[in-house]
């Protein structure tokens, strides 16, 4: 296995000593790399920072669970490339809407495969999310030290489901329409302020010209940011708490097993 | 948990931590084989699956059957057993509003520092319990038939008789969904489960004359069906007639 | 000091947030302009069944700005609620009072059918079974140089009581008027 390495930069380049061999191609390639970085890392101190992201240390124990939230960060990415590229050729107006996703289906070089990825991506990111959240609730880990930990997942799981939901309405298809249409008053059948929540959504009483437009601005602008902040904000946490170990790991166990190994 | 319990727990980890692995490159390596099988598996759906659109969205349809992309089938579910109208907002706000919170609030509520599940029994119970109601509402959502058709498949036992018999029988079969039947009876997968009772056997209960009958003359809040076309009629009461235990499972 | 900077920060914090706010809030704010439109002469609505028209709700949200309504002529037989100008006609919308499905109408059992979650409606529009908690949604009808006209949409009340129109899901019946209050874009016609 591959051994702790040394944080590039963080030690200065050593100046070539007199009886080594002639330096090849490659160590200067090398030493210009290390050079560059060393340059960075005097300005941005960065090195701190990919020691306490990359070299910290993991319980033992930990096992193919604790896999399931870097799946879900990585299907969000996805999401994003994908949505990105989608946007490039989406038209966000009731009249159009239809039209440019059949584009993209039909005409567009790979177009339906991009869409089928942020499709299935969602359904993809959907599922791990609730592993993850399974895992999280069935191995303890919310409890003390980490508990805003998972509120900020479960804050998370929402806002996953409010993309998926706003999604769904912009290919504007019958299954679409109609889907939103009964979110939409889900939403309205709030007592007091849901009346005006469901105007808030629907840009007025009814389904109108602004509305696609209205959840393709909450789809690609603010949920995104909201969810990139708080991945963040998540990832912090788990780095600064550390991850958890599984339950059955216990720090007494380990030393009568290394007791009795001796 | 109290102070000294959290200091244990603190004290414990850090042993853990100490004695564990760091994360680069061991636990990355772990995490990039499952990426790989993450996004191998989008690929492969999206291959395989596409991104498919449905017709133009059309608000003046009556006849569209609405159904959610399959993650939002427990709601769906959840929306469609909740009746009747009295209690209607329990499925639409308070029980989402409900789970919601305690979720969100699961760490405020659960302080014991017990963190092993099989010494967790009320929290373990519950939840399992949560994942298979879901699991049951998912499953029942996706099993659950518009009341625009008749799903059943024709028992080979009437194909084989053909002709006349077989095509009053797919009439049948087409004038039912279409005369709001199934608004209030269900038929195999298909309908809505009340205020009717459950047709899908209804010929091991009633004679052909006796489902006749009680076209003509139901009790309330049935309709009555002698308006139908004669024809129709006879279709109607010719395919009730067939719906025995053996219909349904003949396959 | 303090107070300055705290201040002086929330000004700065305010001056874009109520602007941008009010910008995403205002059509909750804007009213709705009235609209009627001709639908037919009046020879063409029966007593005893339904038939459909097509109207726009959204006048510049191209096909999808439409939306279906059931009509037919007032029948006094069934038809109890007090007679004005608007009523001569009805006029019933095709959104289902449960959560907002397309509903059907079927002329072989008289009924109003909802292809969701199970809401049954009967002939005038009440709830007959399932989850919806009031009567399909209706339209004001008129007559205007000999043909029949549909106005705004506006709800009614387990005893067909008109009030403004509200959401799906939202009761009427009890206290369900307060708990879903009407909103300032969409109101029924003065003195109805």
């Amino acid at each position: 296995m591959l051994k702790l390495p040394s944080v590039p930069g963080a030690t200065p380049p050593r100046p070539g000593t007199p009886a080594a061999e002639p330096k090849t191609k490659l160590d200067n390639a090398a030493e210009a790399a290390t050079a560059a970085l060393g340059w960075l890392d005097e300005r941005t101190a960065l090195s701190g920072t990919a020691r306490f992201v990359m070299f910290r240390k993991v319980p033992k124990g930990t096992n193919w669970f604790y896999t399931l939230g870097t799946s879900t960060m990585f299907a969000f990415m996805s999401q994003v490339i994908t949505g990105v590229i989608l946007a490039m050729f989406y038209d966000p107006s009731p009249n159009r809407a239809y039209e440019s996703m059949r584009y993209i289906n039909n005409d567009v070089w790979a177009g339906q495969f991009v869409h089928g990825m942020h499709r299935w991506g969602a359904t993809v990111m959907v599922i791990f999310i609730f592993l993850h959240m399974g895992r999280t609730f069935f191995f303890g880990a919310y409890k003390y030290p980490r508990e805003l930990n998972w509120v900020i997942g479960v804050l998370l799981v929402l806002l996953v489901m409010i993309m998926a939901f706003t999604g769904y309405l912009l290919p504007w298809d019958q299954r679409a329409y109609w889907a939103t249409a009964v979110g939409v008053n889900i939403f309205a059948s709030a007592p007091i302020a849901g009346p005006y929540l469901g105007d808030f959504l629907r840009a007025g009483p009814d389904f109108g010209a602004t509305t696609l437009s209205r959840f393709y601005s909450i789809h690609m602008l603010v949920l995104p940011g909201l969810i990139m902040g708080l991945i963040g904000a998540h990832l912090y946490l788990v780095i600064k708490h550390g991850t958890t170990a599984p339950p059955w790991v216990t720090a007494e166990l380990d030393e009568e097993l290394r007791s009795e190994e001796v | 948990m109290n102070r000294r319990e959290k200091e244990q727990y603190l004290r414990e980890y850090a042993v853990l931590k100490s004695k564990g692995k760091p994360f680069f490159p061991y636990v990355v390596a772990k995490d990039g084989g499952m990426v790989i099988v993450v996004i191998g598996t989008i690929l492969t759906l999206s291959y395989l699956l596409g991104g498919t659109i449905a017709s133009k969205a059309d608000p003046t349809t009556t006849t569209w059957v609405p159904r959610p992309e399959w993650y939002y089938y427990f709601v769906f579910e959840l929306l469609r057993v909740v009746k009747p109208s009295s209690i209607t907002p329990l499925a639409t706000v308070g029980i989402p509003t409900i789970a919601l919170l305690l979720l969100l609030l699961l760490p405020f509520y659960d302080r014991s520092p017990e963190r092993h599940p099989l010494r967790r029994p009320v929290a373990t119970t519950a939840g399992v319990l949560t994942i298979l109601a879901m699991a049951y509402l998912t499953w029942m959502g996706a099993e659950g038939g518009a009341p625009s058709s008749i799903d059943m498949k024709t028992p080979p036992s009437i194909v084989k008789e053909g002709g006349a018999q077989l095509a009053l029988y797919e009439y049948g079969k087409e004038v039912i969904p279409s005369s709001g039947c199934l608004a209030c009876h269900k038929i195999g997968e298909n309908g809505n489960p009340g205020p009717g009772p459950n047709l899908t056997r209804i010929a091991d209960r009633l004679p052909e004359a006796g489902i006749a009958q009680t076209l003509r003359n139901p009790t309330a809040p049935m309709p009555s069906f002698k308006n139908l076309p004669p024809q129709q009629f006879k279709a109607v009461v010719n395919y009730l007639s067939t719906l025995t235990k053996e219909h349904e499972e003949e396959k | 000091m303090t107070g300055l900077a705290n201040g002086g920060g929330g000004i700065a914090i305010g001056m874009i947030a109520v602007p941008a706010l009010g910008f995403a809030l205002a059509p909750n704010l804007d009213k709705k302009p009235l609209a009627w439109e001709a639908v037919g002469t009046p020879e063409e609505f029966s007593q005893d069944t339904y038939v459909s028209r097509t109207i726009t709700l959204t006048p510049g949200a191209g096909e999808t700005g439409k939306s279906t309504v059931y009509m037919r002529a007032r029948n006094a037989e069934i038809d109890k609620e007090p007679v004005d100008d608007y009523n001569q006609f009805i006029a019933i919308s095709t959104r289902c009072m449960h959560l907002g499905c397309p509903v059907r109408y079927v002329d072989a059992s008289e009924r109003f059918i909802c292809p969701c979650h199970g809401g049954v409606y009967d002939f005038l529009g009440q709830v007959q079974g399932g989850p919806p908690v009031r009567p399909l949604d209706r339209f004001y009808t008129r007559i205007k140089d000999g043909l029949v006209e549909v106005g705004p949409r506006f709800s009614v009340n387990s005893e067909l009581k008109r009030f403004s129109p509200r959401d799906p899901a939202q009761d009427l019946d009890g206290i369900g008027q307060y708990l879903f209050p009407s909103r300032p874009t969409i109101r029924k016609l003065p003195g109805t």
